[in-house]
Order: structure tokens, then sequence, then C-alpha cells
């Protein structure tokens, strides 16, 4: 049982966390357009938009709240973001990514008072076919005297092949952890809905939280 | 036995041989006027994704209709009537839209006549 938790802790640092980004194919639309990210459990709420004035790049802004597992440490942070598909690799049947996504902001919190400069610099790679898919994402979230390094990694496969304007329904596990909020690691099964217009992930957590993620493209 | 002597001594029958040789031949011509881009594209796996494809394409001014076909890879696009496509316009849009494109043609179908086809094509749901 050890040995299974370290290989775990492992390979959620080794892939870090995507959950922010959930983006299946990444956490920006495409050139010119505006897109919108939600992440929301009991523990974690994130919200974000941002626009992409060319194909590789991205800003916008995003708040996020934390809540420790014990439900004791709150955080609360406000940040301006920046998006760049480093890498894109186009196959036959398939597409691999990988992200930097930084951002930097105030974050308050209930155990001291004011709030601190965080800088949040992150990578985040995936792959994908019409019926498998994979990420992960690595982002620090430093300030003075805090340090909230986050991990997740994804995995599922969809239940068959749709059309373009159809909906394809996937299913997804998640797996991630937040360095001195949750020390836990969350696992969360997903059901996954994409369609052309939206992109949805509904699941319950290893405690028992409901989750939802939701993008949307403009 | 056919005859076709018998229907040139119909007038009336003559006369239903031209409406229906004038209608066939009109359809034909429409069928046939109808001129897209068909592109095969790398990196297109999912719809979210691909909506940057179908939007940038149908901003174009010639573009009358587009299709994205996920399964084949193939996203089509109708010219306006009396417009002509820009292929290096319509590459352009894709290769900006994240994707890649490994052949690029112009054929003389509808959209909708390509969406017919790739349905008819289509293989049953596992």
């Amino acid at each position: 049982m050890e040995f299974f938790n370290s290989l775990l802790r492992w390979l959620v640092t080794a892939f870090a966390m995507t959950a922010v980004f959930s983006a299946h194919a990444g956490p920006m639309g495409f050139k010119g357009s505006a897109m919108t990210m939600g992440d929301f459990s009991p523990n974690w709420q994130k919200g974000w938009v941002n626009y992409a004035p060319s194909s590789r790049d991205a800003v916008g802004v995003g708040a996020l709240a934390m809540r420790s597992d014990d439900k004791r440490l709150t955080r609360k942070l406000s940040e301006l973001t920046y998006t760049r598909l480093l890498k894109r690799v186009n196959g036959e049947h398939s597409q691999a990514n990988l992200w930097f996504v930084g951002g930097v902001g105030p974050v308050s919190g209930n155990d001291f008072s004011g709030s601190k400069t965080l800088w949040a610099p992150g990578i985040s790679a995936d792959y994908e076919t019409t019926r498998v898919y994979v990420s992960g994402t690595l982002r620090l979230y430093r300030a003075s005297g805090m340090n909230h390094d986050f991990a997740s990694a994804r995995a599922g496969f969809s239940f068959y092949e749709v059309d373009y304007e159809e909906t394809q329904p996937w299913f997804i596990v998640e797996v991630r952890r937040m360095r001195g909020l949750s020390e836990g690691i969350e696992i969360t099964p997903m059901l996954r809905l994409i369609n052309k217009r939206y992109f949805v992930d509904l699941g319950v957590n290893n405690i028992k939280q409901g989750r939802v993620n939701f993008m949307y493209i403009f | 036995m056919f005859k076709f002597s018998k229907i040139l001594t119909s007038p009336l029958k003559i006369l239903c041989a031209a409406v229906v040789l004038s209608t066939t031949s009109g359809l034909m011509t429409a069928a046939t006027a109808a001129e897209s881009a068909k592109a095969t594209v790398n990196g297109m796996v999912c719809a979210f994704c691909a909506q940057g494809i179908e939007k940038r394409l149908s901003s174009l001014p010639a573009t009358k209709a587009v299709f994205v076909d996920l399964r084949k890879k193939i996203v089509a696009v109708e010219a306006r009537e009396g417009q002509s496509l820009d292929l290096a316009a319509i590459r352009h849009e894709i290769t900006e839209a994240g994707y890649d494109v490994v052949k690029l043609e112009t054929v003389a179908m509808s959209v909708d006549e390509l969406r017919a086809q790739s349905a008819a094509s289509r293989p049953a749901r596992k």
C-alpha cells in the first residue's frame, strides 16, 4: 500500500495538475476567440476567461478560491494569466500539445492579514485521439512563506466516435494534489460531454464531493 | 420490347419525354455547378477544438457552407454562387486554427453532397 501511494504521488507530481486547464485540447481557444473555464467543487472554485490574439498566445484573468481538506485553511487568489502553446504535434489521428501557463496576482488567506503577491508558473501536456485522452499538469503556486504547488493527471476514453455536430461522452479519471492544502490525493471519475459548443465534466471525488468543470468558446 | 419509334408517334409521349429530359438536365446542371474545397486535416480529433476551423472558414467572404468530418479528418468549404474559393486562404485559416493541412483539392460537389457521401460510408456505431 505504501508503494502504491508513493507511486501515485510520483505520477501525480510527474504529470502535475491539469485540472485547472481541463481543456481537452488546451487552455485557450483559437485565434481571435475568448474562452471561459470553470472548475467547481466544495474545496476548489476557479473561474477563468482568456482571449487569444494569436494562435499560440492567450491572456486572461482568473479567480481561485481554495480550502484545505479539514476546512480550516482558505486561500483566495486573483490572477492575470498568460498561456502559450509551446509545441503542437498534429498526427493523422491524434494531437499532442505542450503548454505554458503563468499567472500572477494577490493572494489572501485566513491565517495571515493583508495579501501577498503569488506567482503561478505551470506546464501542461496532453495527448488525444478521437477515443483516448491523457494529460498532466504541474503548476507552482508560490508567495512569500507560501507553497501550494499543484499537480494533476487525467486519462480517459470515449465510448464511441461521433459526428462533428453530435455530443460525445467520455469517461475520465483525474488525480490531483495541492501541497499545503490537500495532502491527500483527490481522485475523481468524471463523465465528460464534448460538443462543438461546450465542454462539461461531471464527477464525484473520493471524499464524496461533487465536481463540475466547463469550458465555452465565444 | 422498347421501340423508340413508338414514342415518336405519340405527341403526348414526346412532350413528356421532353419535360423529363429538361428537368433532369436542369438538376444535373445544378449539381455540377457547386464547387467545394476539400481539405484533409491532421490533428482534428475533437469537435470542441475543431469549431475554430469552422468559424474561421465561415468568415471567409466566398464561403457558403462548411462541413467538418471528424472521422475522415476532412474539412469542406462550399463557394457562394458565382464566387471562387481561395485555396491559399483556406489553408492559412486551418493552419492558424492550429491544424495541419495534408491535402487540399477542389471538388465539383456541394457541402450537402459531401455530407451525404460521408454519412453513407459511416460505419455502424460500436
